[in-house]
């Protein structure tokens, strides 16, 4: 299934990571990049990507707050958070917020892929690392 | 031949942008990979590559002490650090632990390379703040005699500062000596000594020493609420 992808950080090595991970699935395309929340809604709203990976953590407006504006303007885009915050109580705001899938950094490489092959089906791809006690 | 680079980050997609990075320069290679400062330098010694690059917060042991260690065993070992801040005090940590090239993750697309390039050909690479600080400090010498550095932290030898880590980290004393290959008593022997030096009575006065001097990253929530000190990536 071809899928579309914008890609959001506001690091441009971790933007090239998520690039490589991504780039070895024959039938995926980034269709761009954004390094801010402004240009990741302005790029969401005009390209109509499928799957829009998404850090939380960037300057000026938090990723969250992007989530939310591109729900409203690209609403067919399914939104991947892929952060560091491995942290229940963030999971559920980026649920709230209107994310379908949610990654931590440090396991993208496990991750990734099947989190995008998830929620470009519209289907929820959730993962933290375990911690016993913990729930969403 | 050419130009053997080792990469550290805990992150994989961030030694994956990293390895691309760096491998569209030609004649360079990326010789080996680590995921903490701990792999780095066991790698770093059996491969002996050209340049590593060691991100500064990680897990185990951190891209700073990892420095320490592989300069200690070769002073000529070219290392560059790569940070989220540069701070005072990550910027005097990584100089005095013998890095050769400073450069700030967020410009690490922009800086990286030159800062390769630079170490190649036998000279170093800083930010610009870096610059500023070290001149300042050296003309500060020149004009009084003395430097305006704060006063220095407590003598810690290489081990305690690992075993600082390690316990800030949350690690018992059992794990820790697991860790360091040690005897649970000596990894004790160790702990009592660091409390000892530093004055601490609590596992808690250790870990706010950790964050405060940078041998352990957390993530504060307040970076979501001010979120221009960028991220840890």
């Amino acid at each position: 299934m071809r899928v579309r992808i914008l890609v959001v950080d506001d690091h441009p090595v971790v933007r090239h990571g998520l690039r490589t991970l991504l780039g070895g699935h024959p039938e995926w395309e980034i269709v761009d990049e954004a390094a801010d929340v402004a240009e990741a809604v302005d790029k969401a709203t005009t390209l109509k990507p499928d799957v829009v990976v998404l850090d939380i953590t960037m300057p000026k407006m938090s990723g969250l707050e992007a989530c939310r504006l591109i729900r409203k303007t690209a609403p067919a885009s399914e939104i991947l958070i892929v952060t560091q915050h491995d942290s229940p109580h963030m999971m559920r705001e980026a649920l709230e917020a209107g994310a379908r899938g949610y990654v931590v950094k440090s396991n993208a490489a496990r991750d990734l892929l099947a989190a995008v092959e998830a929620v470009s089906r519209h289907m929820p791809f959730m993962a933290l690392n375990e911690r016993p006690g913990d729930s969403v | 031949m050419k130009l053997r680079i080792l990469i550290a980050d805990d992150h994989e997609v961030v030694r994956r942008g990293l390895c691309a990075l760096l491998q569209a320069h030609e004649g360079w290679e990326i010789c080996a990979e680590a995921k903490d400062g701990r792999e780095a330098v066991e790698k770093a010694v059996q491969l002996k590559p050209d340049v590593v690059i060691l991100d500064v917060g990680m897990p185990n042991l951190n891209g700073l002490a990892a420095t320490r260690q592989l300069t200690q065993r070769d002073p000529h070992c070219k290392v560059i650090v790569l940070t989220i801040t540069d701070s005072d005090q990550v910027i005097r940590e990584a100089l005095d632990a013998g890095a050769r090239g400073f450069v700030l993750k967020s410009d690490a697309a922009r800086d990286l390379v030159s800062a390769v390039e630079a170490l190649q050909r036998n000279r170093m690479f800083f930010t610009p703040r870096v610059n500023d600080m070290v001149l300042a400090g050296f003309l500060d010498k020149g004009h009084n005699g003395s430097s305006t550095e704060p006063p220095r932290l407590p003598k810690l030898t290489t081990r305690e500062r690992e075993v600082i880590q390690l316990l800030a980290e949350g690690k018992s004393s059992k794990e820790v000596a697991c860790v360091l290959n040690l005897s649970t008593k000596t990894a004790e022997t160790h702990r009592s000594n660091i409390m000892r030096k530093l004055g601490f009575h609590s596992i808690r006065d250790l870990v706010v020493y950790a964050v405060k001097n940078n041998i352990i990253q957390v993530q504060m929530p307040s970076q979501l609420q001010n979120p221009t000190q960028g991220s840890a990536a």
